[in-house]
C-alpha cells in the first residue's frame, strides 16, 4: 500500500508536466488540426470532383489513396512537436527554473507523453475524418484492415517521436533539430535506402529506415499484399543485363524478415 | 545562537582541469540572510547549482536540516529540496501566462491544491503584478520577469530561499521592489542565500557576507567585522555650514594634526591619498580612521569640542557599501596567486623577442 502511495507521489510530477505540456502546445495543436481538416476536406472535394470511372472502386481503395498523405503529416508532426523536448530547456535556459523542482528524467518523460498524446489525437482525427468521408462516398462495411492501418500509423508516430527526441538530446537549437530531422525523414532515409538497394539488392531489407517502415501504413491496405515486397528497376528499361537497383516497397505485416 | 540549516563541507567542483569551486566550507543559520559576493567566474553560480542539485560536486557534501531535525546529506534526501526555493541566473520562462506558469510550479512543489490560487494572487499583488496575471510572460519586461522568478522561488513557501543575482539588469525601482521583497521574506523568518555583484544591495540586506574568489571563500563575516579585520574604515560627518575654499586647507591641516593618532596610517592610495576629505556639495567630511570603534568615538568628540567654532557636526554615518567595496577589493587582491617565476621569465623573453622583431622590421623598411 505504501509502495503504491510512493509510486503515485513519484508519478504526480509527470502527470502535472503532461497537462502543462498539453496546455503549452495547444496553439500548435489547433494549427495542425486545422491543417489536417483542410487536407481531409481537400481529399473529399477532389474525390467528389473526380470522374466516377477514375474514382477508387472500394472503401479500402479510397483509404489506400487518401492515406498517402499521412506519412508526410506524421513526419511533420513529429518534427514540430518533439524537437523542443530536450534542447529547448538548454537553448532557452528554462531548465534552471524547472530542474531544481523536478527530476530532469520526469520532466522529459512528462513532456514526451504530453506531446505524444497530442499527435495521437491528430492522427486519430485524420483517420476519423477520412473514414467519415469514405463512408459518405462509399457507404457499406468498413474493413478491419483500415483499423490495422490506424494501429500501424500510431506505432509509426511513436517511432518517429523517439527518433526526433533522440536528436533533440544532442542538438543545440530547436530550429536546427526541426530542419535536420525533417530533411533526414524526407530525404535522408530514401537516399540511404537507395544505396543499400544498390549494394545489397534483395539480400538486405532496410528495417532500420523509418521512411521504409512508414510505407506499411498504406501497403497494409493493398490487396493482394505485394509479394515479393520489392521491385527490381533496371538501369536501362527492358534490359536486365544493364544492372538493376532494388526498391523495397513495404515491410511485412508481421514484421518478420524475408 | 540559532542552529545551522545548511552546511557546505569541503565542497569542490571541477570542470576538466578547471576548479570552479575549491574546498568551500560555509554554514548558514536559520533566519539569516547570507550574501555570496565575488567577481565573474568566482564560483557563485556553480555553488548555487550544486545546492539546487543541478550540478553534482566532485567532492565534499552539502548538509541540510531535515524535518526530523538532523543535518543530512542533500544528495540522499530528495524530498528536502521542496524546503528550498531557487532563482538561478536571469530567469527564462516558457511562453505561457504568469498564472499558468506559477500554477505549474506550485503543483510541482506539492503546494496544497486548494490554496494555490490564493497564494498566486497574494504574491502577484505583493509584487504589483496582479493586472499581468493572465498575460504571456514573453511580453514582460526584464524586471517583471525577475519578479516572476522570485515568486516561483517562493511559491511553495519554502524555508530556505536561494537567489542568484536577483537584481542584475534591473532599473532602480525594480531593484527596490526586489530588495523590499527579500526584506519581507526575512521578516517572516526565512533563511536567504543571495549571490550578487551588487555590493550596495548585498550590504543593505545581508546579515553576513561570504566573499568568494577563484572558487574559494576568502572571507565570511558581517560587513563590520570584515572591515575591522582589515583595520581600516571610513566615517562620514555631515556639517551644517559650508566650508569655504580658503578656509579648507588650514582646516584640513589642523584636523589631520588633531586626529592623527586615530587616522589610517596605511591608507591605500587607490582609495584616497589623504585621510581626511571634504565634499563641498554634500557638506560632508570623510575621515579614514584605523577601524577601531574607540577611535571613531574619539574623532567625534574632537570634532564637536575642538572644532566647534569651525563647523557644526549634524550627523555621522558609516557607509556600508564603500566599506564593503574596499574590503572586497583588498581581499581579492590579497588572494591573487603569486605569478609563477618561470611564466614571468617566458613572458619577458617573448616581449623581448617581439620588440627585437619590431626593430628588425623597422630597419628593413628603412
Amino acid at each position: 500500500m505504501r509502495i503504491n502511495q510512493e509510486l503515485l507521489i513519484g508519478l504526480k510530477p509527470i502527470y502535472n508536466t503532461i497537462t502543462f505540456e498539453i496546455k503549452k502546445q495547444r496553439k500548435k495543436f489547433f494549427a495542425f488540426l486545422v491543417l489536417i481538416i483542410m487536407v481531409s476536406i481537400a481529399i473529399a472535394v477532389i474525390t467528389g470532383l473526380t470522374p466516377s470511372q477514375a474514382q477508387p472502386d472500394t472503401l479500402v481503395d479510397f483509404f489506400y489513396t487518401a492515406l498517402y498523405f499521412i506519412i508526410f503529416l506524421e513526419d511533420l508532426a513529429a518534427c514540430l512537436f518533439f524537437s523542443a523536448i530536450i534542447c529547448s530547456e538548454f537553448d532557452k535556459k528554462t531548465g534552471f527554473i524547472v530542474f531544481p523542482k523536478l527530476n530532469k528524467y520526469k520532466l522529459i518523460v512528462g513532456k514526451y507523453l504530453g506531446n505524444l498524446i497530442l499527435v495521437l489525437i491528430l492522427i486519430t482525427s485524420y483517420y476519423i475524418i477520412i473514414g467519415l468521408t469514405g463512408l459518405f462516398y462509399y457507404g457499406g462495411k468498413t474493413s478491419i484492415r483500415i483499423f490495422h492501418s490506424y494501429i500501424v500509423a500510431l506505432l509509426f508516430i511513436s517511432a518517429l517521436s523517439s527518433f526526433v527526441t533522440f536528436f533533440s538530446s544532442f542538438l543545440k537549437s530547436v530550429n536546427g533539430t526541426i530542419v535536420i530531422t525533417f530533411v533526414l525523414l524526407l530525404f535522408g532515409f530514401m537516399i540511404i535506402d537507395s544505396l543499400v538497394g544498390l549494394i545489397f539488392a534483395e539480400k538486405f531489407e532496410p528495417l532500420y529506415s523509418l521512411a521504409f517502415l512508414g510505407n506499411l501504413i498504406v501497403n497494409i491496405l493493398a490487396d493482394p499484399f505485394p509479394n515479393p515486397r520489392y521491385i527490381k528497376v533496371d538501369f536501362e528499361p527492358g534490359n536486365p543485363d544493364s544492372g538493376s537497383i532494388v526498391q523495397w516497397l513495404t515491410p511485412s505485416i508481421g514484421g518478420e524478415l524475408q | 545562537m540559532s542552529e545551522a540549516i545548511i552546511k557546505l563541507e569541503n565542497l569542490t567542483k571541477k570542470f576538466g582541469n578547471f576548479t570552479a569551486v575549491n574546498n568551500i566550507n560555509l554554514e548558514v543559520c536559520r533566519g539569516e540572510i547570507i550574501g555570496l559576493v565575488g567577481p565573474n567566474g568566482a564560483g557563485k553560480t556553480t555553488t548555487i547549482k550544486m545546492i539546487a542539485k543541478i550540478l553534482r560536486p566532485n567532492s565534499g557534501r552539502i548538509l541540510i536540516r531535515t524535518n526530523h531535525g538532523d543535518l543530512e546529506d542533500l544528495q540522499k534526501v530528495s524530498a528536502t529540496v521542496t524546503q528550498m526555493g531557487f532563482l538561478i541566473d536571469i530567469p527564462e520562462f516558457y511562453k505561457m501566462t504568469a498564472y499558468q506558469l506559477l500554477k505549474y510550479f506550485a503543483k510541482l512543489q506539492n503546494y496544497p491544491k486548494n490554496k494555490i490560487n490564493e497564494r498566486i494572487d497574494w504574491l502577484l499583488a505583493f509584487f504589483k503584478l496582479t493586472e499581468w496575471k493572465h498575460e504571456n510572460v514573453k511580453n514582460f519586461s526584464k524586471g517583471m520577469k525577475q519578479k516572476v522568478g522570485l515568486i516561483q522561488a517562493i511559491i511553495h513557501d519554502p524555508e530556505i530561499i536561494i537567489l542568484d543575482e536577483p537584481q542584475t539588469g534591473l532599473d532602480p525601482l525594480a531593484r527596490v521592489d526586489i530588495r523590499n521583497g527579500i526584506k519581507a521574506l526575512q521578516s517572516q523568518g526565512k533563511t536567504i542565500f543571495v549571490a550578487s555583484h551588487m555590493l550596495y544591495e548585498i550590504s543593505e540586506i545581508c546579515d553576513k557576507i561570504a566573499m568568494i574568489n577563484r572558487g574559494a571563500i576568502i572571507g565570511f563575516d558581517t560587513v563590520e567585522n570584515l572591515a575591522s579585520a582589515l583595520k581600516t574604515s571610513e566615517v562620514i560627518f555631515e556639517v551644517l555650514e559650508s566650508i569655504t575654499p580658503h578656509e579648507l586647507d588650514p582646516l584640513l591641516s589642523r584636523l589631520t594634526e588633531k586626529l592623527n593618532p586615530y587616522l589610517d596610517k596605511d591608507l591605500d592610495p587607490s582609495v584616497s591619498k589623504i585621510p581626511i576629505k571634504y565634499y563641498p556639495e554634500e557638506k560632508e567630511l570623510k575621515i579614514f580612521y584605523d577601524g577601531n570603534n574607540k577611535s571613531k568615538g574619539e574623532i567625534l568628540k574632537i570634532l564637536i569640542k575642538e572644532f566647534e567654532s569651525d563647523f557644526t557636526v549634524v550627523s555621522y554615518t558609516q557607509e556600508k557599501t564603500s566599506q564593503l567595496e574596499r574590503v572586497y577589493t583588498q581581499m581579492v587582491k590579497d588572494n591573487e596567486p603569486e605569478p609563477n617565476i618561470q611564466d614571468v621569465k617566458i613572458k619577458e623573453k617573448k616581449k623581448k623577442f617581439r620588440l627585437r622583431k619590431g626593430q628588425l622590421k623597422g630597419e628593413i623598411k628603412k
